[in-house]
């Protein structure tokens, strides 16, 4: 598990974005245990007051919940789930809009080519991500 | 207490494989000089009855029974004398500076030990001391072992049997490192530990302020030679006798405690708050 | 927390600190950044009581430092400061003899982590080597500050890697960390505070986490705006 981070971006704010990735991929599943927060700055290689930090943060907006002792666990609320779902589309498409926008491609083009790419590779992505599922 | 007595533990371990080096060299050396002392003996001897015809007290006429003061002023034997007190002498520094210039800087450690830091310096003077009467004590039990090696090699008639007190008066240099009474030997051995204590306060100088702290340890130890010395040194420039031999003996021992203490005092300041590695 | 309040320092004529404060907190890791010779090293020594300053002050949990405190807090020097005539195990056990603080548990767990072997002399031991030992005897001690002169220097690679486990490990875990380094990029994601030092002073002192967060700028980019002409 590595993560190639931003240092101009809160550390936190990065492992939340991760965990995101994760639940909206299916790798962590909702109700699965999530890794302490010291296995997971160890894995991360982060400090582990960040991963602390990180873990109120997603405690707070309810993706992880934690019961007495126990471990932590992925929230097990449909709402939130598509709600990452969401959030991770939609900051995608923004992200493409505003680049295509900005080189003045009109939609019904950047439209086409998203379908004909996205079949493309998706084939590749597919396997990928076939794969990563069965962890 | 307790951490004090395992830095001196520490401390003489520390010095404990050269400490056996002089043990082996101290015997080997003083057994030369027996032996080679005897044969030179037995040698002029031997020349002088056999081949030369003389007889027995003849020789003894001309060249005298031999004694064990032939071997204690024998060069060997004087050399493994002052090759201990040398290495002793530098090993007053070396106990200091080795651990700031061996190649591993071990003040660092002794000095964040979780201890008074004087602790360090009491268990360095308390080793060296140690060490010191440890070399006296082999000496002690080296002379009658000696003795008997002389006893073996010498006939009876050619021999002039000595008491210890009797081989260190006449050797003289001896009589430094053997006073004749307890007294003495507590002083001379005090004062001993006294010099110790003003040198490793003169070295911390240096350590603390490093150059300048060349001159500052030089100038305390002149200020402590003056302090100790203070009764002989107004009689010489004065001329004039103030004290009986037994008042300037106490007269001493009480500047020597206070030298010591005063070292002490002035060491503990300086490891606490000046010292840097 | 340790509390370094306007320490000052002169070496000869040359004043290397005029004057520095910052403070660091128990279970944060707080980094000093500057270039050599800046004084980091001295800052250290100052904080452990081996080297004198003037000016102000350096206070552990309150108070000036004192033998009890030698417990409390550990330095983890750039060179190797046991007697090199000594075997790991027996720097162990010295360490063991005068420590109350000494955890025998995670020194062991801390050899098998490094890979080091007991009886191995410290003087045949390679400087990534000298710099794990370092960091055994100083974490084995249940010290809640240490402080760390550059751990990463002049070693390879593997090594830095195996020392950066550390920090995210337990056992750093809830102490309070001075680290110092003239090069941040090993460890960027591993601080909780910056402190960057230059020309004797303090010239900035920042949470890592929120100077990302408000600003949008990474340790570098504060570094490339404080030593830029």
């Amino acid at each position: 598990m590595t993560v190639n981070f931003n240092n101009r971006e809160p550390v936190y704010v990065q492992i939340i974005r991760y965990f995101k990735e994760q639940i909206a991929k299916g790798v962590f599943e909702p109700g699965q245990e999530i890794p302490s927060r010291r296995e997971l700055a160890h894995w991360l290689k982060v400090n582990p007051n960040t991963v602390q930090r990180a873990y109120k943060e997603m405690e707070n907006q309810g993706l992880i919940f934690t019961e007495g002792n126990l471990p932590s666990r992925v929230t097990r609320d449909e709402k939130i789930l598509r709600s990452v779902r969401e959030e991770l589309i939609m900051e995608a498409v923004h992200a493409f809009v505003s680049t295509v926008r900005s080189i003045n491609v009109p939609v019904e083009e950047a439209v086409a080519l998203v379908r004909e790419f996205y079949g493309k590779t998706g084939e590749k992505e597919g396997d990928r991500n076939d794969r990563s599922e069965k962890y | 207490m307790n951490k004090y007595l395992k830095l001196l533990n520490f401390e003489l371990n520390r010095f404990f494989k050269i400490y056996l080096v002089l043990i082996v060299l101290t015997v080997v050396l003083q057994m030369t000089a027996v032996i080679v002392e005897c044969r030179q003996y037995l040698k002029q001897a031997n020349e002088m009855i056999y081949g030369m015809n003389a007889s027995k007290e003849q020789f003894l006429a001309d060249y005298g029974q031999m004694s064990f003061v032939h071997i204690v002023t024998n060069g060997w034997f004087m050399w493994s004398i002052a090759i201990c007190a040398v290495t002793l002498i530098i090993y007053v520094f070396f106990i200091w500076y080795r651990d700031w210039f061996a190649r591993n800087t071990f003040a660092y450690r002794l000095l964040t030990l979780p201890t008074d830091r004087i602790n360090v310096y009491l268990a360095k003077a308390t080793a060296i001391f140690l060490m010191v009467l440890g070399l006296i004590s082999l000496q002690l039990i080296l002379f009658p072992v000696e003795q008997g090696i002389f006893r073996a090699m010498i006939p009876d008639d050619f021999r002039q049997d000595l008491s210890t007190a009797d081989i260190i008066t006449f050797s003289k240099y001896l009589t430094v490192l053997f006073p004749g009474t307890l007294i003495e030997f507590v002083a001379r051995y005090g004062a001993g530990l006294m010099v110790v204590l003003v040198l490793f306060t003169a070295i911390l100088f240096e350590r603390c302020y490093r150059f300048r702290g060349i001159f500052f340890g030089a100038g305390y130890c002149a200020l402590a030679a003056g302090i100790f010395l203070s009764p002989i040194l107004i009689e010489m420039f004065t001329e004039k006798v103030y004290l009986y031999p037994i008042e300037r003996f106490f007269a001493e021992v009480a500047l020597g405690l206070f030298v010591s203490g005063m070292s002490i005092f002035i060491s503990r300041f300086l490891l606490n708050y000046k010292i840097r590695v | 927390m340790i509390e370094v309040k306007n320490i000052k320092k002169k070496f000869g004529r040359k004043q290397v600190l005029k004057g520095v404060s910052f403070t660091a907190k128990k279970g944060e890791i707080t980094c000093l950044i500057g270039v050599n010779g800046v004084g980091k090293t001295t800052i250290l020594k100052a904080i452990m009581g081996l080297t004198p300053y003037y000016g102000g002050e350096i206070l552990i949990n309150g108070k000036r430092i004192n033998k009890a405190a030698y417990e409390k807090i550990t330095f983890i020097p750039d060179a190797f400061i046991m007697p090199s005539s000594m075997k790991i195990s027996e720097a162990m056990a010295f360490m063991k003899d005068f420590y109350a603080g000494w955890n025998e548990e995670r020194a062991r767990e801390l050899l098998e982590f490094f890979r080091l072997k007991e009886e191995d002399r410290i003087a045949n031991l390679s400087k990534g080597n000298v710099a794990k030992v370092n960091l055994l005897l100083g974490l084995a001690l249940d010290a809640d500050f240490v402080l760390m002169d550059e751990p990463f220097s002049g070693i390879d690679i593997f090594t830095r890697e195996q020392i950066a486990e550390v920090f995210t490990s337990h056992l750093i875990e809830d102490r309070g960390v001075i680290i110092t380094t003239h090069e941040i990029n090993d460890i960027e994601h591993l601080i909780d505070k910056a402190v960057l030092l230059d020309e004797g002073i303090v010239v900035k002192e920042f949470a890592v986490e929120e100077i990302r967060e408000r600003e949008g700028k990474s340790v570098v980019d504060v570094m490339r705006e404080v030593y830029r002409p």
